[in-house]
């Protein structure tokens, strides 16, 4: 086992590789500021997010987080006990790898002819950095400075075509709201901090245990609302869903994707790991803060999805009815919060972060998808990709994979974790009968979701295209990354097994 | 000579809740920026105050970050407030709506 050798700080290393990879990136900039090198930039971008990605990986197969009972390493913390490095964070700092490579790959097409191409990438790859150390962040120090070190690039990157006007107000809109949630969270984490006097995530779980906070819990309860309101930002989640729909429209596609794919998983990180560690349920928590914190979830779980899907419904433009068919599926991963229960919920909570894999392959890559069309000028509404398959096959067949999966069919990885979804909120019915309420939202948002993601594939394979078009290019990095995301939502199928063991057992490690 | 600490939740809250009003009447982007300021400024207030409570430095510390963070975020939000006027010759947060459900 190499990894013991290492010092304890070499556990983040899949943070701290995209850091250097984004200060090497900075570097480079700085040195030719005008270099509009489009293969080195996209490359190292690219090699830092894969390098990172193979290190998450290497990691939780030598058993890092793994109980040392099981033969495994333990978890390891950094920095006194400020970062946890355990399987749900490895987990997560996967997620986030594999996205920003699909992305970054992708950019090297979407950014021809950009101005700011050395930007671009070190805020992407900064970005990444961020998600990356909330995924670790194990006190509430930590989660805000990582969640504001994702939040700032990522205003930045969806305002970055400086001249278009949709991205300007895109990031104006993303940016107000960003602001204003983001202090909310830092109040409500300054109620939570006067009610326990900790902001470390097991000593607030230990106050509370020991009944040190019974004074305060309305202190605590205003807290915990506040930091959901929080969560619900990070995460596209109702009450603060609302940003998501523009940013998303208005952004750069695949920024749209990095936002809704890599953004989302890590926004779900830190509400599963704060309120697994900090906040445990039972009867003494309800007491002290007045309410059952799940049952929040439970209906902001409902309210999302059902939201989310009707509005993508009615939608004819494709990115923003991908950006609300986002919203509902956070209102899916959500489950895996409000079917926790005082002792349960490992299999709910798995499932959730299997969605998040899983939609971290078919979403980008539907937005990649979205980005491949407005590299070619085709239009943004429905009627405008009627019979792109007639040209773009390869890219279309592609698309229809992940309109399926995102929906939930049967051959495809999306149908398996919305399963275990569901399988997970009938066993979490057994502690609380809500969540039968959730499991039948589930059911009927994902039919109704099938009548707008058919609905793009009619128009890409069944309809006649409305003018003629003269032949499309095939952007190399655009159609690898489409390709790659395809053939992964695909392929998660055979390869299901491990990711259900890693998310089950990082969810009974989080919840243990 | 020492003040309760409900004094200062109370003054924290009031802080709070002026920085929320201004953010959900005011139109121009700059006061917009300002009033959430205020609002960053009430929970490190709360922050300091609790600190002193219960006797550790851990809220202090933390509210030095969180005053670096709001400087950062100030620094981004006025560069999008800055291409915003450019793309759309005012700072009125109304007047960009090219993108409505």
């Amino acid at each position: 086992m190499a990894v013991f050798q290492l010092a304890e700080w070499t556990a983040m290393a899949p943070a701290l590789i995209l850091a250097g990879t984004a200060l090497a990136l900075f570097v480079f900039d700085s040195i030719s500021p005008h270099s509009t090198n489009r293969s080195l930039l996209a490359g190292t971008a690219a090699g830092g997010a894969l390098a990172s990605l193979a290190v998450a990986v290497w990691f939780i197969v030598a058993g890092v987080g793994t109980p040392t009972v099981d033969g495994g390493l333990g978890e390891i913390t950094v920095l006194s006990d400020q970062f946890v490095v355990d399987q749900m964070a490895l987990y997560f700092m996967i997620i986030v790898a594999i996205v920003t490579a699909l992305i970054v790959v992708a950019s090297y097409d979407y950014l021809v002819g950009h101005a700011y191409q050395a930007e671009y990438y070190s805020l992407v790859v900064l970005a990444a950095t961020g998600m990356s150390m909330m995924a670790a962040a194990n006190s509430l120090v930590t989660i805000f400075i990582a969640l504001e070190l994702a939040s700032l690039p990522s205003y930045a990157l969806v305002a970055i075509l400086k001249d278009n006007r949709g991205s300007v107000e895109a990031g104006l809109k993303y940016f107000l709201i960003g602001a204003l949630s983001s202090a909310i969270f830092l109040y409500g984490i300054s109620l939570v901090y006067g009610a326990t006097g900790h902001l470390q995530l097991d000593n607030i779980a230990e106050v509370i245990a020991a009944g040190d906070a019974d004074p305060y819990g309305g202190l605590l309860g205003l807290g915990i609302l506040m930091l959901i309101g929080g969560f619900a930002f990070k995460t596209a989640s109702v009450p603060f869903h609302f940003w998501a729909p523009d940013a998303y429209e208005g952004a750069p596609a695949p920024i749209s994707g990095f936002l809704s794919s890599a953004s989302k998983a890590a926004g779900f990180v830190i509400l599963f790991r704060v309120f697994t560690e900090a906040f445990p349920l039972g009867d003494q928590m309800n007491a002290l803060i007045g309410f059952d914190w799940t049952v929040a979830f439970i209906i902001l779980a409902i309210v999302t999805m059902t939201v989310g899907n009707f509005a993508a419904a009615t939608q004819n433009n494709v990115k923003r009815m991908l950006a609300y068919s986002s919203i509902g599926h956070a209102g899916y991963a959500l489950i895996g919060v409000a079917g926790l229960s005082a002792d349960g919920g490992e299999l709910v909570m798995g499932a959730a972060m299997m969605h998040l894999l899983v939609y971290g392959f078919m979403n980008t890559g539907a937005f990649l998808f979205v980005a491949l069309a407005e590299h070619w000028g085709v239009g943004r509404t429905f009627e405008d990709y009627n019979g792109l398959s007639r040209q773009a096959p390869i890219a279309c067949a592609a698309m229809a994979v992940f309109m399926f999966s995102l929906a939930g069919i049967p051959p495809f990885g999306g149908f398996f974790s919305k399963f275990f979804l569901f399988m997970g909120a009938l066993e979490a019915s057994a502690a609380n009968t809500a969540m039968l309420a959730v499991a039948a939202a589930l059911v009927v948002n994902s039919a109704l979701s099938l009548y707008y993601y058919s609905r793009l594939v009619k128009a890409l394979w069944i309809e006649e295209p409305a003018t003629t078009r003269d032949r499309l290019a095939r952007p190399t990095g655009l159609y690898a990354a489409i390709v790659v995301a395809a053939v992964m939502t695909v392929l998660i199928l055979p390869g299901f097994g491990p990711v259900v063991d890693a998310a089950l057992d990082a969810a009974v490690a989080a919840l243990g | 000579m020492t003040v309760g600490v409900e004094y200062y939740v109370l003054l924290s809250m009031a802080l709070f809740s002026i920085g929320l009003f201004g953010v959900l009447t005011r139109r121009n982007a700059l006061m917009f920026l300002m009033s959430v300021e205020l609002m960053l400024n009430a929970a490190n207030i709360n922050l300091i105050a609790f600190a002193f409570y219960h006797g550790n430095l851990t809220g202090q510390v933390f509210a030095l970050f969180a005053m670096a963070l709001a400087a950062a975020e100030v620094a981004v939000g006025l560069g999008i407030i800055l291409v915003l006027y450019r793309n759309f010759r005012d700072v009125d947060v109304t007047v960009p709506t090219t993108m409505r459900w």
